[in-house]
């Protein structure tokens, strides 16, 4: 995971021995990250805040079953991929996102903010805009096909290699590199078609 | 290279991965195609925009939330291991009676449901109903209860009525020498219980008739077979004289009128009563302990009475035997039910007294 930290081995093995101070280190190491995948992939903040704490119980309840300490993170992030992908099947069949549109109020931290109209690189230098241009490309994610969305997550978000992805997603890298850029080209399509 | 392929190498371009030959042949592109440079300028605005995006901040509470939620799922964990494991934990010892007694109770409640199954009492009642040995195999109490039943009957019925009962076969009386036919059982033979009672003497005659329990299905039918019924009269006679003989005692006198008042007030002098006078025979019951008193007083009224109890039986017996019909024949038999129905067992004593002329 980019430029976080590697999380020492003995952390591992306290956690993966019943630790509850181990664990929680990893907890505190690692939710950010976890946290905003989740985020990315769903959205919506109170769904990630909820997937993200599915994902360390699972962590913890089979850290045992990690064979390599140093693919912490990688295993770390296929839990997260997987909790990510079943909780969008599930939001999916309650027609949870059809009423998404890029024309919706942008939900942010700081409350809702209504769509962006212009584009925003107009005035770059206003926080407001950034926010905008952050919730544009959050929206335009989630028009995107769902490993489109990993990939582009992973890779430009999260700053994860080709062979980390590689690795993650089981497919080969030049397999990579062709999907992200699909990936990116859909994005650009959608971002010019809100974006007038 | 046209530029579909120089569109597709865009990321590649971007990225800064491409080789310097093929990065030389994309910028010479770009520059001459307007259409490609545009493509271009927008997908790096859109990855400047996309690298852009900052990480969200975690939710305050993430991870003491984080920890309740796990805390809860080990306390589910724990009540649902109990639960299913909380049985399977107890002892062998324990597990095997309870398992034992469950068992038994479930096959007493199968039988007890199967019995009160309506079919199966009706095919019950139906095997009772027709197999002969079951009906034949009846217990003392259900024989009793029989008896008692009859024995009601019997004495709605008129004297007459019973004496022609067709079907006796043997007919038990209180003497002690027969009580244990009182308790057991005669193959075929009807028991039948019937109390009599005489308006003059006020004392009972039981007798008790043992029958076959196929017959007591149709009690009320008289036997076609005439012969029979003589038998059945005969061996009941037979049976009372031989029980309990009435005492006999022949008074040969010259004046009957004067020897019958005689003979009255000797009897209420020992506490006697004359149960019947007819003709020539007074039938007497007095108290037994005076019966030899009474005896010698009887003589001294003829000197040529005779008391002889042995002989009187065999009188009896052959009247009855022979059955001539005379009329003293029916007197015999008269008196002989008369003294049935007069006899106290245990205290009275019935004389039968004949007055024949000198």
């Amino acid at each position: 995971m980019g430029s976080c930290p590697r999380i020492q081995k003995e952390v591992i093995e306290g956690c993966r021995a019943g630790d509850e101070k181990a664990f929680a280190d990893i907890v505190l190491n690692r939710q950010k990250k976890v946290f905003n995948i989740a985020y990315r992939m769903l959205g919506n903040l109170e769904e990630a805040k909820d997937l993200a704490q599915e994902v360390f119980i699972s962590v913890f309840e089979s850290i045992k079953d990690l064979k390599e300490e140093i693919k912490f993170d990688a295993w770390l992030t296929q839990i997260t991929l997987n909790h990510c992908r079943n909780r969008w099947k599930y939001l999916k069949r309650r027609h949870y996102f059809n009423s998404d549109s890029l024309d919706d109020p942008i939900e942010t931290e700081e409350g809702t903010m209504p769509k962006a109209i212009h584009d925003p690189s107009d005035n770059p230098e206003t926080h407001y805009e950034k926010k905008m241009v952050q919730e544009l490309i959050q929206r335009g994610l989630l028009k995107l096909k769902e490993d489109q969305r990993e990939l582009l997550v992973l890779r430009d978000l999260q700053g994860f290699s080709y062979e980390e992805m590689s690795e993650m997603l089981d497919l080969p890298e030049g397999t990579i590199k062709s999907k992200l850029h699909r990936a990116r080209m859909d994005l650009k399509g959608i971002l010019e078609k809100s974006v007038h | 290279m046209d530029c579909e392929k120089v569109r597709d190498r865009f990321s590649s371009f971007w990225g800064k991965e491409l080789i310097p030959p093929e990065e030389k042949i994309i910028r010479e592109h770009l520059s001459s195609c307007q259409a490609c440079q545009r493509e271009f300028e927008q997908f790096e605005k859109t990855m400047e925009w996309l690298r852009s995006v900052g990480e969200e901040r975690v939710p305050n509470g993430f991870f003491p939330e984080l920890q309740k939620k796990m805390e809860e799922r080990k306390g589910r964990a724990i009540s649902a291991e109990r639960g299913s494991g909380r049985w399977l934990g107890f002892p062998l010892s324990l597990k095997l009676p309870v398992q034992a007694v469950a068992m038994v109770a479930v096959i007493f409640l199968v039988l007890y449901l199967a019995k009160m199954m309506p079919t199966e009492t009706y095919r019950l009642k139906e095997d009772t109903q027709t197999a002969p040995p079951l009906s034949v195999e009846k217990k003392p109490e259900q024989v009793l209860a029989q008896k008692e039943v009859e024995s009601e009957r019997g004495t709605a019925r008129a004297p007459a009525e019973i004496s022609r009962q067709k079907d006796v076969e043997q007919v038990k009386t209180p003497s002690p020498g027969e009580e244990k036919l009182k308790e057991t059982y005669v193959p075929q033979v009807k028991a039948e219980t019937k109390r009599t009672e005489m308006p003059a003497s006020g004392t009972e005659v039981t007798e008790h008739k043992i029958v076959d329990s196929k017959e007591a299905t149709r009690p009320q039918v008289p036997s076609p077979e005439p012969g029979k019924i003589a038998q059945g009269l005969l061996a009941k006679e037979k049976f009372i004289v031989a029980s309990k003989p009435p005492r006999e005692i022949t008074l040969r006198v010259s004046d009957r009128e004067r020897v019958t008042s005689k003979v009255n007030e000797i009897v209420k002098q020992f506490g006697g009563e004359v149960v019947a006078a007819e003709g020539d025979m007074l039938l007497v019951s007095l108290p037994t302990v005076s019966f030899s008193e009474f005896e010698k007083e009887l003589q001294d009224l003829s000197p040529s009475a005779k008391a002889d109890k042995a002989a009187a039986k065999r009188q009896i017996l052959g009247s009855a035997k022979a059955a001539p019909g005379g009329k003293r024949e029916e007197v015999n038999e008269k008196s002989e039910e008369l003294a049935k129905s007069a006899v106290d067992q245990d205290s009275r004593t019935v004389v039968r007294i004949l007055l024949t002329p000198e």
